[in-house]
Parts: C-alpha cells; sequence; structure tokens
C-alpha cells in the first residue's frame, strides 16, 4: 500500500517552519538598507560596517565571549568533580544535602539567584575587600554557580551510565585511581564534558537577567547591550551581530558533526 | 602436554607438606547486616585449575573480587605467595582477573588493551611490544590487533579479555565468569582451550561459575558455595560421586533422594528404613549410630533395571513409567515408585528409539547396588 506522504512533510515543513523562519528573517534584515528594521528597502551590508566601528557593542560582545568561555571551563571542572562525588561515593555524609544544594540552580528563578549573590558580593565587599567592585570576575562567579549544575547533570548521567568494571580492569592491571581516571574515566565521559561545556557556555552568552544584577558600571555583556538598545528601537546593527552569531554556532556544530562521525568511523 | 589424569593425579592438597599458593583464612565480609561471605577458609596450590561454584548471590564472585582486591574482607586475611595481601590495593597485588563483562576498554584498540598493563609497568615500548605480539599469537587474535572492542564477536572479545590479563604474566589468575557470555557451542571449545592454555602457561587460575558442567570439566578442584559458606571442596568426581551434604549433591546432577533411618548397621553398610518401601542397605564412609535420620542418595545413571525382583530384596523398587526425556545419546525415565515418590533413571539408548523396551505406563523394577550411592547425613 502506498501511503500518502504530502500531510506529514506539510507537518514537517511547519515544524522547520516554526523553528527557523525568525533567524532567516533576521538574517534578511540585517542586509536591509533602510534604518527601520521592519520595512525592506534594499540591499546593503552598511550595518555590518557600522557594527564593526560601533566600540561599545564589539567591547559587550568580546566580554561576553570571555565570561562564557572562562565560565564554562570552570563549570566542567567544579561540576565534573560534584557529579563524581555524587555517582561514585553513594554514602558520603551530608549527600542528600549536597545533591539539594547542586539541583537548586536549576529550579531556582533567575532573579533570586541575582539578587542573592548582589547581597553577597556587596557584603564580601565590605567585610574583606574582595571582589573589589563588580564586573568581569563577579559576573562570572555568578554564572558558575548554576551552569555547573546544569554539567553536573550531564555528566553525571553518563558516569552513572559507565561500566564500573573498566576502572576496575584498569586498576587490577596496575593502574592507580589518579592514572585510571586519566586514562580511562575522562576519555570515556569526554562527549559529556564538550557538551557540558558548550552548554554552559550558551548559558552565560545568553543570560541576561544575572548579569544585569551583579555586572558594574563598565561591564556591561552583550545581551544587556542589546537588551537596552532594543528599548530605544532596534538598531539593524543588532540584526548583524545576531547573524555573525548565527553563522559562528551554526560552523562550530558543523565541524563538531563532522568530527564526531570521523570518531565514529575510526572505530 | 599432561592428560588430564596425569594432571590430576599430582594433587598437592593431599600432601601435608604443601605449601599453598594461595591462603584465604577466615575471610569474612559484610555488605551491611548481609554475610555475602561468611567464615571462609581454603587453601589453593600452584598449578591448580579452582573452581568456584554456586548459585547466583551464593557470595563467590564477592569472594573473587576480595582475591583480586576489589573489595576488602571485613575480617580474615589473605596470603598468596606467603606474602599477607590483605591490604594491599588492587593494582600492587601480583593477580590479574579477567572480568565476567570482559570490561575492555571501549577507546583503544585490541593492541591497546593488551598493552594497558604492560604500561603501567613501565616496560620498554619494545619489550611491550614484543609481549603484546605474543599475547595476540598465543591467542590468535593477531590479525584482530587493530580493531576496537565494538567490531569484535563475543567469542573475539573474551579472548582479548584473556590476552589482556595475561599480558602481565601473573602467577595466579581471576576469572569470573570466563565462559559465561558464549553461546553454547563455543563455550565447549573454549572449555578445553583454557584448561590447555592453563597447564602451559603453569598459572593458577580460580574461577568463578554457577555452570557446573563448565567446573566439572575444567577444575582440579571445586568449591561449592551457599549462602557465603563452602559446603564441600574436593575434585570434580569426589564431588559428584560423594557428596557430603544433600545440598552439593543436588546442585551437582540431578539425584534420587531417599529419606529415611538407620536401622541397621552391618560392616560399613548400613540398612536404612525409607518411606518408599523396603530398606536400602548402602555403604557409609563413617560409622553411623542407629536411629540417625539420613537420606540415601543414588544418581539416577546408577540405577538400572532389575530382572530378578523379590518381594525381599534390598535397593530394589518397583514403579510405573511416567515420563520419558529423551535426549538422543540418553534416555531419561520417570519412575513413579510405591508412595508416590518419583524415581530418575537415566538408561543409555543403545537401541534405536523406536526398539526401547521402555514405554509409557510400563510396569518397571529397578536396582542399584551399595556402593553405588551415598548416605548424607545432612
Amino acid at each position: 500500500m502506498r501511503r500518502r506522504r504530502w500531510p506529514l512533510l506539510t507537518v514537517l515543513a511547519f515544524g522547520y517552519a516554526f523553528l527557523y523562519v525568525p533567524i532567516l528573517l533576521l538574517i534578511i534584515y540585517s542586509f536591509n538598507e533602510s534604518r527601520l528594521v521592519t520595512v525592506w528597502t534594499g540591499f546593503s551590508t552598511k550595518w555590518y560596517v557600522e557594527l564593526f566601528r560601533n566600540e561599545q557593542l564589539l567591547d559587550a560582545a568580546w566580554l561576553s565571549v570571555r565570561i562564557a568561555a572562562v565560565n564554562a571551563t570552570l563549570a566542567v571542572v567544579l561540576g565534573t568533580l560534584a557529579a563524581n562525588a555524587l555517582v561514585r561515593h553513594r554514602n558520603f555524609r551530608g549527600r542528600t544535602g549536597f545533591e539539594l544544594l547542586l539541583t537548586a540552580p536549576l529550579v531556582m528563578p533567575d532573579v533570586i539567584i541575582g539578587l542573592s549573590l548582589l547581597l553577597l558580593f556587596v557584603a564580601m565587599q565590605e567585610t574583606i575587600g574582595w571582589p573589589d567592585g563588580r564586573g568581569f570576575t563577579t559576573i562570572t562567579i555568578a554564572h558558575v554557580t548554576f551552569s555547573m549544575a546544569y554539567v553536573a547533570v550531564v555528566v553525571r548521567a553518563r558516569l552513572s551510565q559507565m561500566d564500573r568494571s573498566l576502572e576496575e580492569a584498569a586498576m587490577d592491571l596496575g593502574a592507580r585511581p589518579l592514572r585510571v581516571y586519566l586514562t580511562i574515566t575522562l576519555p570515556l565521559i569526554a562527549p559529556a564534558l564538550l557538551s557540558g561545556w558548550l552548554l554552559a557556555f550558551t548559558l552565560s552568552l545568553d543570560d541576561l537577567v544575572i548579569a544585569s544584577f551583579v555586572a558594574g558600571p563598565g561591564s556591561t555583556t552583550l545581551p544587556m547591550v542589546i537588551y537596552s538598545s532594543v528599548r530605544m528601537g532596534v538598531s539593524p546593527q543588532i540584526n548583524a551581530l545576531a547573524t555573525i552569531i548565527v553563522a559562528v554556532v551554526t560552523l562550530a556544530v558543523v565541524i563538531a558533526g563532522i568530527s564526531m562521525r570521523r570518531g565514529r568511523e575510526a572505530r | 602436554m599432561a592428560t588430564l589424569a596425569e594432571r590430576r593425579s599430582l594433587e598437592p592438597w593431599q600432601d601435608p607438606k604443601a605449601v599453598p599458593y594461595l591462603r584465604i583464612d577466615r575471610v569474612t565480609k559484610k555488605f551491611g547486616d548481609v554475610y555475602a561471605v561468611d567464615d571462609v577458609s581454603l587453601e589453593i596450590f600452584q598449578g591448580e585449575f579452582f573452581s568456584l561454584l554456586g548459585s547466583s548471590g551464593c557470595g563467590k564472585s564477592t569472594l573473587l573480587r576480595m582475591l583480586a582486591g576489589l573489595e576488602y574482607p571485613s575480617s580474615g586475611r589473605i596470603f598468596i605467595d606467603g606474602v599477607d595481601v590483605t591490604d594491599v590495593p588492587a593494582y600492587s597485588r601480583p593477580v590479574n582477573m579477567m572480568f565476567q563483562s570482559y570490561a575492555l576498554f571501549p577507546h583503544m584498540s585490541v593492541e591497546q588493551n593488551v598493552e594497558f598493563g604492560l604500561k603501567q609497568d613501565r616496560l620498554s615500548k619494545r619489550e611491550r611490544s614484543e609481549r603484546v605480539g605474543e599475547m595476540l599469537e598465543l591467542l590468535k587474535i593477531t590479525e584482530l590487533r587493530k580493531r576496537r572492542p565494538d567490531q569484535l564477536s563475543g567469542g573475539q572479545r573474551q579472548r582479548v579479555a584473556l590476552a589482556r590479563s595475561l599480558a602481565k604474566h601473573p602467577k595466579l589468575l581471576l576469572l569470573d565468569e570466563p565462559l559465561g557470555a558464549l553461546d553454547k557451542r563455543l563455550r565447549e571449545s573454549t572449555q578445553f582451550e583454557l584448561v590447555n592454555l592453563q597447564e602451559r602457561l603453569g598459572i593458577t587460575f580460580v574461577t568463578v561459575t554457577h555452570d557446573q558442567e563448565e567446573a566439572m570439566t575444567m577444575s582440579t578442584r571445586i568449591a561449592v558455595m551457599d549462602a557465603g559458606q563452602i559446603m564441600q571442596v574436593d575434585t570434580p568426581t569426589a564431588i559428584y560421586e560423594f557428596p557430603t551434604c544433600r545440598l552439593v549433591a543436588e546442585f551437582i546432577g540431578s539425584i534420587n533422594l531417599f529419606d529415611g533411618k538407620v536401622v541397621a548397621t552391618e560392616g560399613d553398610e548400613v540398612l536404612v528404613e525409607t518411606r518408599v518401601g523396603r530398606p536400602m542397605r548402602m555403604r557409609a564412609f563413617h560409622p553411623m549410630v542407629l536411629g540417625t535420620p539420613v537420606t540415601v542418595a543414588v544418581r539416577p545413571e546408577k540405577m538400572r533395571l532389575c530382572t530378578d525382583f523379590r518381594e525381599d530384596g534390598v535397593n530394589q523398587l518397583k514403579g510405573r513409567v511416567e515420563d520419558i526425556a529423551y535426549l538422543g545419546d540418553v534416555s531419561i525415565y520417570r519412575i513413579r515408585v510405591g508412595d508416590g515418590a518419583l524415581v530418575e533413571m537415566t538408561l543409555t539408548n543403545v537401541q534405536p528409539r523406536t526398539e526401547q523396551a521402555l514405554t509409557w505406563e510400563q510396569e518397571v523394577a529397578i536396582e542399584w547396588s551399595p556402593t553405588s550411592g551415598v548416605v548424607l547425613t545432612e
């Protein structure tokens, strides 16, 4: 029996349209001549030129990327340690409490996290003199506190799936625990570490609410700049910037995909 | 190469002066309130192929893991070659283990897997590649050396796991269900290969298995375990022919058990009165007090058809054939006797099946000799 295919294809088309038409529009309008975002008057790349002259925007983007990268790296280290503790040590004192604290940032509203961290930073500055003012450091710390929870979830899933006897076999063959971890455990959970890193990076790049609380003067992240400029009317420069970000992300995903496929074929 | 019989004739456990290679001294392992291993003592000698046999959860794997150093005893000591290794961590023990799941490292090739243990010993690159080559050769897997574990069949994985655990030339190899993951055919051929390998290398093997057939064919001695305790330690023949308790008798092969009590003793034989009818006369290995509750145990293949059934004959039973299981080489007959008990008898199918004498619902008489069974007191 021949099945009619068009209903399924229609649904698929709608699904893709729903996901990608907005992004497509954004890209198209980044090449618009007009100052108004919604009116098409002709092709131009002038907004890209202006974007690269807009130092405020570029500085914000650079700051965001730096914060995101440092945050992702720290979050992977801490999140992996936490996941290890939870998976490998079933009965340590305060395990339930630790688990609760670790998952709290996942369900806590950003506003509360942001406000509580702001209060903490202010109190710390008054009592011990650190952090001196708010900016890169405070935003990074704030981001690490919640993104390490996400990393821990991802890594934990992978770790608990892993066959324990692999580590035991390595130990039986004479490898000390640290060596076992470096040569067996880490390579096997590497995919989780990578996706945890990307997740943390994205979360940080994305965050507006928490950053707004713990940022100081002179440390404005990209989402903060975009948000404040949108309130005064969107400049097509934002479209241009968004297009560049989309292009970079797409490239990264494609490269990751290819290298993963290569890795699988090599096996 | 020594034949099985020659190998078995070297029985160091019979020699009071022999020094055991592995000594387990009153080892107990508790998980919470549960005794996984309960006061186990064993002596295993150089060159033995020793099997720990028992159903799942009997503590055999825990015992093996304690020998590997992956688990530490709650009490008791373990000595390897005279050295107390009880508190020595796994990575410092002169012991290697083959895991039930094989535990091959999925991100390494066959070659790298085998080489892993040698790297930990800081052998030079040349020595390592020599040893790897030797191991791959030994297990006939040289052509697989660039493959990854997920590109191997079950049998190939088993060989790689074996090569990896032998690469460091351990004096003692622990094997956790070494043939458990193989299909029946492969299992049978691998059994013999494993025994040959063990003989050739002169390594002491301690294996864990739940498969009694496997334990019987491969081992020099078997320890039957139940609920964390050792029920009997002996050669496969002795375990099969002369079990010392009901549990061992029932665990290995099938057996007919007749409960009763001792009514008379005549020399080294006892007369036992059972519920199924006339008294049974059996050889006893130690003196028994009159009135002791005992169980007469006779294997199905020790039963034979009786041609001169007498109403007052001993070790004779009359019954009706109820079930016949045809296995090709032998047939198992289940015979309903006197008080309704079922007795199993196996007969070799000398004649083609269609010409066999016995058929369903047929009245038969069976008998056995006093020396072809044992009297169990527990």
